[in-house]
């Protein structure tokens, strides 16, 4: 069987790339932060390298931690949605995750905290006091010393320029030249009050024509009559820029006369050295509060970097935890809702493992138990549905009771013999059956009195009472098996054995009328041909006293015999049985044609209510007329001396169960069947007429058995008696009232009928 | 409510929330402790005119800027951080129909330091690499601020008949001279200025 598997994935292709995406981005973040923690410790003595790297790993960490933001985004939202909606197992992650991340972040955050306070201190231990003021004391020192060399510098462009006042304009270059050799310059030029070179002698190599000096110092050099200014060039080193006002000759206005002096080397480089170290120093003393917040940025971002990955990797973590409790949740309202086919995948081989393995286990038992169990009900489903037809089809009534006697089970067999609707009265005590009807009631105290008594197997024979005539019904209890603990039901089966007993009734009197008729007949012709020989032989030799005695005598022999030929003759057409002689005939004829008899001798009126429809039916001609005349004779004696007596015969279609019969009615207006013999008018010898054999309606019913049809006397609501034979007119429906095992069926349509 | 009723209470791990709260606000307090000095905090800084002059077949740049800097500036200039005063100059062609076509584009950079030592500033032509030195930085702005013929174009590439625009606006910048740790801070911080563009039609 395949069993179905709790939160598979539902590709592996999905699986297996989200899994990809996930490992790479991890392995990013690890080598990342790792990256970062390596560079933090490589360049906290070398910021350069710091710096070169830092904007790259920045970026990338930045990256990782905007790709973490948004993974983590999504698991949190998908935890609300989650935690809103119930989901099983939702709260437990929630757990998790919140546990996970604070062992995580917790550690975290104090390790940061150190880290950024050893950043600090540690960029603030590059910054000693004393090397700044080193450093202001070495630029002091350097301006010191280079001070003297610009005051002997100053001093002697001075002397140069008392030289050369008085000096001619034609000799003038003649003099710088020689001056600036014997003062050492570098170049001296000399400028008159428009700013022109007015002469110039220089030993800079590169420099074909001087450089014009600077406005400034031309301006700052008339303005305080000299000026003097160490000035860095810009190939490296120092000269000395002097200038002094030359006096002014008769000829023009003052000039100005500009200096430049180089500093020795090993000076400059000293001075370049300290210049290079201020700067330097001047430059870090700026960058330090920077390079504090760029090293703690990148702590922070490597942090992040951490605390995502640990809340992600908590998220990770918990899901993992957590799937085999969702799954095993999700299993158990499954198996709630009924599915046992469900089967859970095993997350592990540990202790959560052996749990979806025993749930497993017993998701699989649950399921064979369950299967069990379906075929057992519908086993007995099968049963039950047998049992229902077999009590169906069974003639036999069967009333099943609970320990309390309500009714559990009524079949329509039990029904049709109590004549009650059992069908309504399940679920109800057996002695609201006694309200139904009086039968019920009878039956009832029945077997009340047997219940009552503690008898609960017991089996007798009960006659009862009804409109209908005497039952008769055998009766029998017994104690249904009961599970433990519980008291046992009960069982009624009782079956209608009327009908048995008068069969058997009537056999025997068929057998006692055969034989009495053997038996009576056999002498009675000897007895009337002694009579008529005696009367013969000795009339003519008597007195006439003695021969009137003789003839009297032998004449009421005779008739007595003859009488009694009769009584026999009418025991054996009861008992014997000849073939039936079907024909096809009209009824309706039939029935005008034996009428008509009974209105021209009977002492009654006959009338007739035909149904023209009816047509003809299969049946011997000759008994159905023995039927007519016997129910009419019948009819006609229970009507003497009765005016107005009236005898009417009615035909009609009668529809039992689907199919159709014949219904014969043949009624009276007389005083009906006496209460006492209205159950056994059909019986032989029964008869409430002084003359009469008792065996006219039972010769009717022998007839109408033989027929396949019914009968049923009884007194009509507006008097009288009145006999109703109901005759199949076809073979279904001889056959399906042949099935009538229980003739009550018949005879409660036709009570519900005449109702 | 007892802890786990709490813990149960919370739909989020916000106490994770909080923790990465204070880290940002630890981080973001760290940068901003630095207290950073921008060239924004006063000064002015602006092109107060320009114009092109033809000279021996080559248009000239002539251009007074204004060029101050906050005292702020001055002392980082003075702590030994160099500033990067950039003058960019388009010239363009309006055409009708057309896009406008640069006709000319000139960046001139200068690097301006204060040179410990000797107590001057130095103005360094980072496209040239002539160097002068000046007693005060009000000397050495005031220099850079008088721009005098500074060659542009070629007279031939602006023909009489079209109309051109020329546009300049000068940027200062430390990021030149800083070391590039300093260039991370400056993603976050502004440490560049730069004029509005000054535009003026070119009369041939």
């Amino acid at each position: 069987m395949d069993s179905p598997a709790v939160n598979a994935e539902p590709t592996s292709f999905t699986s297996s790339r989200r899994s990809i995406v996930v490992l790479v981005l991890t392995a990013l973040a690890i080598l990342a932060s790792a990256a970062s923690l390596a560079l933090l410790t490589v360049t906290a003595q070398d910021a350069t390298l710091f710096a070169s790297l830092q904007s790259s790993l920045l970026i990338v960490n930045l990256i990782g931690v905007v790709v973490l933001v948004v993974l983590i985004g999504q698991k949190l939202y998908g935890l609300w949605r989650d935690w809103r909606r119930r989901v099983p197992g939702s709260r437990m992650k929630a757990r998790a995750v919140l546990t996970f991340s604070g062992l995580a972040l917790l550690p975290i955050m104090i390790v940061y905290m150190f880290s950024v306070n050893a950043i600090n201190r540690g960029i603030d231990s590059w910054f000693d006091v004393d090397v700044g003021r080193g450093l202001d004391n070495a630029l002091a020192l350097s301006r010191a010393a280079l001070s003297l060399r610009v005051k002997e510098f100053s001093a002697r462009t001075a002397t140069l320029a008392e030289e050369l006042h008085g000096v001619r304009d034609a000799e003038l270059v003649t003099q710088l030249e020689r001056a600036r050799r014997f003062a050492g310059a570098a170049e001296l030029i000399v400028v008159d009050d428009h700013g022109r070179i007015v002469a110039a002698s220089t030993d800079f190599a590169a420099s074909i024509l001087p450089k014009m000096p600077a406005e400034d110092v031309l301006r700052e050099a008339r303005h305080r009559q000299s000026y003097v200014s160490l000035e860095p060039a810009a190939d490296g080193g120092y000269r000395v820029v002097t200038a002094r006002v030359v006096a002014a000759s008769s000829a023009g206005a003052p000039r100005v006369l500009v200096a430049s002096y180089g500093v020795p080397e090993q000076l400059a480089g000293l001075a370049d050295g300290v210049q290079h170290s201020v700067e330097q120093y001047g430059q870090r003393t700026y960058e330090r509060p920077y390079l504090k917040s760029s090293f703690t940025l990148t702590l922070t971002i490597v942090l992040l970097l951490s605390a995502l990955g640990a809340v992600y990797g908590a998220f990770f973590w918990a899901t993992r935890l957590v799937r085999p409790v969702h799954d095993l949740i999700a299993g158990t309202q499954a198996v709630g809702k009924g599915d046992l086919n469900l089967r859970l995948s095993l997350p592990s081989h540990d202790e959560m493992g052996m749990l979806v393995h025993s749930f497993n286990e017993m998701t699989k038992r649950l399921g064979r138990a369950r299967a069990d169990a379906e075929r057992n009900r519908t086993a007995v489903d099968q049963e039950r549905a047998r049992l229902a037809v077999v009590l169906a089809r069974l003639s036999t009534g069967v009333i099943s009771l609970d320990a309390d006697l309500v009714i559990l089970i009524a079949n329509s067999a039990a029904g049709a013999i109590l004549s009650l609707d059992l069908e309504s009265s399940v679920g109800r005590p057996i002695d609201a059956l006694a309200l139904a009807s009086p039968f019920g009631e009878q039956f009832v105290a029945a077997c009340r009195r047997h219940l009552d008594s503690g008898q609960s197997d017991w089996r007798e024979q009960l006659q009862f009472r009804t409109d209908g005539g005497r039952r008769e019904l055998m009766v029998a209890c017994t104690t249904l098996p009961a599970e433990a603990g519980e008291k046992p039901g009960l069982v009624l089966v009782f079956d209608d054995i009327t009908t048995l007993l008068r069969a058997q009734r009537d056999a025997a009197w068929g057998e006692v009328a055969r034989r009495l008729a053997h038996e009576i007949k056999n002498p009675l012709t000897p007895i009337q041909l002694s009579a008529e020989r005696m009367r013969r032989r000795l009339l003519a030799d008597l007195n006439p006293r003695d021969a009137e005695i003789l003839e009297r005598g032998t004449h009421t022999i005779v008739q007595q015999v003859e009488a009694m030929k009769e009584m026999v003759n009418a025991f054996s057409e009861y008992a014997r049985a000849p073939a039936m002689e079907r024909v096809v005939f009209d009824v309706n004829q039939l029935v005008t044609e034996v009428a008509e008899l009974y209105r021209s001798h009977g002492t009654a009126a006959v009338t007739l209510d035909l149904d023209a429809s009816l047509g003809n039916i299969d049946a011997d001609r000759g008994r159905v007329r023995q039927v007519l005349n016997n129910l009419l004779t019948n009819a006609c004696e229970a009507l003497e001396g009765q005016p107005d007596s009236v005898v009417k015969v009615a035909t009609c279609r009668a529809a039992f169960g689907g199919h159709t019969f014949l219904q014969l009615t043949v009624s009276d207006n007389g005083s009906g069947f006496s209460p006492e013999l209205l159950n056994q008018v059909f019986d032989p010898y029964v008869t409430s007429k002084p003359k009469g054999t008792g065996l006219g309606l039972a010769i009717v019913k022998k007839i109408v058995d033989e027929h396949g049809g019914r009968v049923d006397a009884d007194n009509a609501p507006e008097g009288g008696g009145r006999v109703r034979i109901v005759l199949p007119l076809d073979d279904a429906g001889r056959e399906w009232l042949s099935m009538q095992d229980s003739r009550e069926g018949l005879k409660a349509d036709l009570r519900r009928e005449r109702a | 409510m007892d802890r786990s009723s709490v813990l149960n209470a919370l739909p989020l791990p916000a106490w994770s929330l909080v923790l990465c709260a204070m880290v940002l606000w630890l981080a973001g307090g760290s940068v901003l402790a630095a207290e950073p000095t921008t060239l924004e905090e006063g000064g002015s800084f602006d092109v107060r005119s320009a114009y092109l002059e033809p000279s021996d077949h080559v248009y000239h740049l002539n251009a007074t800027l204004d060029l101050a800097f906050s005292r702020a500036a001055a002392q980082a200039l003075r702590d030994g951080v160099p500033v990067v005063v950039e003058l960019d100059l388009d010239v363009d062609r309006r055409r009708s129909l057309l896009p406008d076509a640069r006709v000319a584009s000139l960046v001139q950079r200068w690097q301006v330091s204060y040179h410990a030592l000797s107590e001057r500033y130095l103005i360094n032509n980072l496209n040239n690499g002539e160097q002068a030195s000046y007693a005060s930085l009000a000397d050495a702005l005031g220099a850079l601020s008088d721009v005098r013929r500074l060659p542009v174009v070629e007279e031939s590439k602006m023909p009489p008949g079209g109309h051109f625009e020329a546009s300049v606006r000068v940027i200062a910048s430390i990021e030149g001279g800083l070391p590039s740790a300093l260039k991370t801070m400056m993603f976050w911080m502004d440490w560049k200025r730069t004029s509005e563009w000054y535009t003026w039609t070119v009369r041939l």
